[in-house]
């Protein structure tokens, strides 16, 4: 059961169907997050190359690419978890609401709190399941013990782990399985309502059958969030996506919706690397 | 095809070799623990072994012809043992001998001598009533027309042969002729005597009923007496004005205090102290009425205990009490500070066996707080008095003996007994006394012990003093608690600063920094202790007295400078911090910490000055009431502290900076701040860490020596006090080991003291390994 949030009903999502968005001309309403010329540095090395794009709204965007085309820097820099690196340096703009998520006047754990991300790493806090959940509603100074036990239960639906841990919430999260400790950090992710969910290659480190039930559970999340997953499986792209965006040496190569994009891909290597000539 | 057998011998003999080599590596350093824990306990053993009497030698004597035996010795060997008779000669018996018979010649050689002691004529065909003891070798015998002669025993070695024999002889110290003690000459139902270089007492009860004191006091007469042998001595004759009701009483027992200032006189159930001071007065001092059970009870008798500040009243239903002077706010007074009654007495004591179990003497032993009594039946029991010790019950002789004599070193008894069976027939038993550490028991370590001259019970750590009659005060608990004391105070001052830099360093730090910082900070731990502790008791400890004020404003000025700093630099304008080397954050905080000591130190005077009237030290004296000791816990909290911050960082640094990566992620993704990372997800996951870093610095503050050894002063006191010293456990081994005797109860306890520290550091390590274990369990992530 999911439950159905007021989210889910918003215009964004009823445009889930096979109906194909035109990804270079997106209505405001449309665009979750705007990325602008966005040019990332390590120090002197250069990752990323001027990438624009636009993320729609209420969709699974997939970013796909062999190992250090920049495609886990670019999903970092949407809410800035590359501040934390040692010499990152950023120009360009991310936009999100209309506004730069790199002007000097954002507070970051707000923005971090609109962007929740979920890591390739299952990584619970070594707390019990429920003070995992909670841990982003109690950083924000919620202690309501109802409003926090609620939350709980509708984040742990919506990750499809109720049913799982619901006779054990206080207990320790490092006990459950890998694929359960993702489906939990993805429901304490979940429990703040952020507008936009970044995955980081969520499902690199688990088992098929966990994979399985990610994926199922990232076609749900889209009901009621943006998903931007980063996925070395391009399998799993093709599965769970709606647009995808293949990048290359820290260049956006090509992006277009899904189906488009594995079947007629407009640019040579993008055709290469779909077909398993390099990656 | 090839064979699965090691190709390479050289490779599988080093394998099994390393394999072998690190079992027998940790298998030695378990066995060596097991050994130390071992010898420990094995020195510290006997002290808590209870006393063991056996019966050594039983030589029967043929009595007939010299009647009653009064008095009875022993040399400090043990070898030679005497018997004085009525008839007045005095026998000495071979103890050591294969086969030791009663022989009127004794040369050397011989197994005993008899000779008599009246050498003058003066004791002509006369018969010994009394053999009066003193505390020293010197008996007074009395005799049945009061005539009175002092001899002394003694005993010396000669190794003829090459073989060491003890040759008895009587000394008469005071001539051979018989002394005249009461100016009427007539016979004394009771004396007593004392006696050191100059002066002699005697205190005696007439058969007129006439209480007398005399003095012998010796002449200075340089000339004459050159050869230093034959000393004048004056006497002085003096009638001590009886008590009331005395006239038609008795009085039945008299005792004097070796130092000759006091005379214990016991009439009924009543002692009467009179001091001896005085060479011209006697007067009453004190009188004591103890309180008996009920009114069958009365008092049978009554013993000096060494030292002579105590003594001790035996009374019907076999129950001892002690008594001695203590500070009152009506001055000094005989108060009863315990009592000993041995366990089966009690049971037995509401029939008619109270008459069985009147204690008919009291021995006390000559250099300790142990006395032995006697009941009617023979029944033996052997106390301690301060550590009220119940050290041995029994029965040595199956009747009560004639004599009974503690050897000299308290090993020994000596005891005269009539045949059972054969009236004519006497036997002298010897028996030897396993007994070295009778002060010794779990509640004189732990518990409050009421020692003689204190105003109440308390728990007092005093191994040694200047005097021969200084009775050792064994409590652990003073140094135990200065241990602690010492440890909180070093953990009060290093925790905080040691954790907040761990989470500094580990944190917040570049790592270019912290490369730096963390190897600095370590290295502080390879500074000798020693070091610190003279910096301590020699630098901070004056420097500390003379600007104390200073010191408590550091306490204020230098986190309030330090988080002044730290604001400012965050205004600073990104442009110019982005300008400036990264690493100048903290070392701009040098100066400041500089001039925030700086400002302390010289706002110091001004505040002695305007609130202190002057001296802070005088002000916490005088006004406060507060004892301020120069090496106090100030400073050792001070000194130990930076001794133990280096254990503490390090640990606990290592355990923050490998909190991984991915969690501190994972929280600031979030939407958590570095902040509620740092205290949500990251102290939380490095807990079991941190604990094992302060619990470790525990440890190491509690087994530290040299630094309180040198800051503390290592005055053993029960105060929480932060301006008062102590002694730890660690200081105390160091400092009293070289001086004790090999063997003593001192020595042992010493052991004892390195046991309990053993103990502590072992309950703290295995505490903290515990709680590690189940923090581990909870908080450590993947």
């Amino acid at each position: 059961m999911i439950s159905i949030s007021p989210k889910a009903l918003a215009p964004g999502s009823d445009t889930s169907f096979e109906k194909k968005l035109d990804l270079t001309n997106l209505t405001p309403e449309q665009v979750a997050l705007d990325i602008n010329q966005l040019n990332l540095f390590y120090g002197k090395k250069q990752a990323l190359n001027n990438i624009t794009m636009s993320i729609p709204k209420g969709q699974v965007t997939a970013f796909i690419g062999p190992s250090g085309c920049g495609k886990s820097t670019l999903l970092r820099s949407i809410n800035r978890m590359n501040d934390l690196v040692d010499n990152c340096h950023i120009t360009g703009e991310i936009n999100l609401h209309g506004n730069n998520i790199y002007d000097k006047h954002v507070d970051v754990a707000e923005l971090r709190r609109k962007v929740g991300m979920v890591f390739q790493r299952p990584n619970p806090f070594p707390k019990t399941i429920y003070e995992n959940v909670v841990y982003g509603l109690r950083i924000m100074g919620e202690n309501n013990r109802r409003k926090l036990d609620e939350a709980a239960e509708q984040s742990l639906r919506s990750a499809a782990l109720w049913n799982e841990v619901k006779d054990r919430l206080h207990e320790s999260a490092l006990g459950l399985s890998g694929g359960q400790q993702q489906r939990l950090v993805i429901a304490r992710a979940i429990a703040i309502q952020p507008e936009v969910l970044l995955l980081d290659e969520p499902t690199s480190a688990l088992d098929p059958i966990s994979t399985l039930t990610i994926e199922e559970l990232i076609n749900d999340l889209k009901k009621q969030f943006t998903v931007v997953i980063v996925t070395h499986n391009m399998q799993q792209a093709a599965r769970v996506s709606d647009q995808t965006a293949f990048m290359y040496m820290g260049d956006l190569i090509e992006y277009s919706d899904t189906n488009t994009l594995f079947t007629t891909p407009l640019k040579k290597k993008t055709e290469d690397y779909i077909t398993g000539r390099y990656g | 095809m090839a064979t699965l057998i090691s190709s390479n011998r050289s490779r599988g003999i080093k394998n099994s070799l390393a394999k072998w080599l690190i079992t027998l590596g940790g298998i030695s350093v378990l066995f060596t623990l097991v050994l130390i824990f071992m010898y420990l306990l094995y020195v510290v053993k006997p002290i808590f072994e209870s006393a063991k009497i056996e019966q050594t030698v039983n030589i029967s004597i043929d009595s007939t012809s010299n009647g009653e035996v009064l008095g009875s010795g022993i040399d400090e060997l043990k070898e030679l043992a005497y018997q004085i008779t009525a008839a007045g000669n005095i026998d000495f018996y071979h103890l050591k001998a294969s086969d030791p018979k009663a022989e009127n010649q004794f040369s050397v050689g011989d197994n005993s001598l008899s000779t008599s002691l009246f050498v003058s004529d003066d004791f002509n065909q006369e018969q010994v009533v009394k053999v009066v003891n003193s505390f020293s070798e010197n008996k007074l015998l009395h005799t049945a027309k009061g005539k009175t002669l002092l001899i002394q025993p003694s005993f010396y070695a000669t190794y003829a042969n090459d073989t060491r024999e003890i040759i008895p002889q009587v000394n008469y110290p005071l001539g051979q002729e018989s002394l005249i003690i009461d100016e009427q000459q007539i016979p004394l139902s009771q004396l007593a005597f004392a006696m050191d270089d100059e002066r002699i007492v005697f205190v005696g009860f007439t058969k007129d009923k006439r209480l007398i004191k005399t003095s012998f006091i010796a002449e200075d007469d340089f000339s004459s007496s050159s050869d230093g042998d034959d000393v004048e001595y004056e006497t002085i004759f003096q009638k001590v004005e009886l008590f009331d009701g005395l006239s038609e009483g008795v009085i039945d027992e008299i005792k004097v205090t070796p130092d000759l200032s006091l005379a214990f006189i016991r009439s009924a159930s009543i002692v009467y102290v009179y001091s001896l001071n005085d060479d011209e007065d006697v007067s009453l001092k004190a009188t004591i009425r103890p309180t008996l059970d009920n009114d069958n009870t009365y008092l049978t008798s009554m013993g000096l205990l060494s030292g002579s500040s105590s003594v001790l009243l035996g009374d019907s239903s076999g129950r001892v009490s002690q008594w001695f002077e203590v500070a009152t706010d009506e001055g000094r007074q005989f108060k009863q500070i315990r009592s000993f009654k041995s366990d089966d007495d009690q049971n037995s004591s509401n029939n008619n066996s109270q008459t069985s179990n009147a204690i008919t003497a009291i021995y006390t032993e000559q250099y300790r707080k142990s006395f032995y009594t006697m009941t009617q039946s023979g029944m033996v029991n052997a106390f301690y008095t301060t550590s009220a010790a119940h050290l041995w019950q029994g029965q040595l002789t199956s009747t009560q003996p004639e004599t009974f004599t503690i050897a000299p070193r308290a090993n020994g008894l000596i005891v005269i007994v009539n045949d059972a069976l054969d009236t004519t027939k006497k036997s002298l038993q010897a028996f030897s006394v396993h007994n070295e550490h009778p002060e010794v028991t779990w509640q004189a370590l732990w518990q409050e012990v009421w020692y003689e001259g204190y105003p109440e019970p308390d728990y007092v750590w005093q191994s040694t003093s200047g005097s021969d009659d200084f009775e050792g005060k064994f409590s652990l608990v003073p140094i135990s608690f200065g241990t602690i004391k010492a440890a909180l105070y070093a953990m009060l001052f290093a925790v905080p600063i040691a954790l907040t830099a761990a989470i500094y360093t580990a944190y917040f730090m570049t790592p270019g920094m912290r490369k730096k910082v963390k190897p600095t900070i370590e290295m502080m731990e390879a500074l000798p202790t020693v070091i610190l502790g003279f910096l301590a008791g020699l630098w901070l400890a004056p420097l500390m007295e003379e600007y104390l004020p200073a010191i408590f404003l550091l306490f204020i000025f230098l986190p309030l400078a330090t988080l002044i700093t730290a604001f400012s630099w965050h205004k600073l304008p990104n442009q110019l911090k982005d300008k400036l080397p990264e690493t100048l954050a903290p070392i701009l905080l040098i100066p400041v910490i500089i001039l925030a000591t700086y400002a302390a130190f010289s706002l110091s005077p001004l505040l002695e000055d305007s609130l202190f009237n002057g001296d802070m030290r005088q002000f916490l004296t005088n006004d406060l009431g507060i004892n301020f000791d120069q090496r106090n816990a100030l400073v050792v909290g001070i000194a130990m502290g930076f001794a133990v911050i280096p254990t503490i960082f390090s640990m606990a640094e290592d355990a923050i900076f490998s909190v991984p990566g991915h969690l501190t992620s994972g929280s600031l993704a979030l939407g958590a701040t570095q902040w509620q990372t740092l205290i949500g997800v990251v102290l939380l996951t490095a807990s079991p860490g941190i604990f094992s870093a302060v619990m470790m610095g525990l440890g190491r503050a509690v087994g530290e020596t040299m630094i309180v050894l040198m800051a503390t002063g290592n005055t053993p006191i029960l105060d929480w006090s932060i301006f008062q010293g102590m002694r730890t456990l660690a200081a105390n081994i160091a400092v009293e080991m070289p001086e004790s005797e090999v063997g003593s109860s001192h020595y042992r306890i010493l052991f004892l003291a390195a046991f309990v520290l053993f103990i502590f550091t072992f309950i703290f390590n295995t505490v903290a390994e515990f709680v590690r274990q189940r923090l581990r369990e909870k908080y450590s992530s993947m």
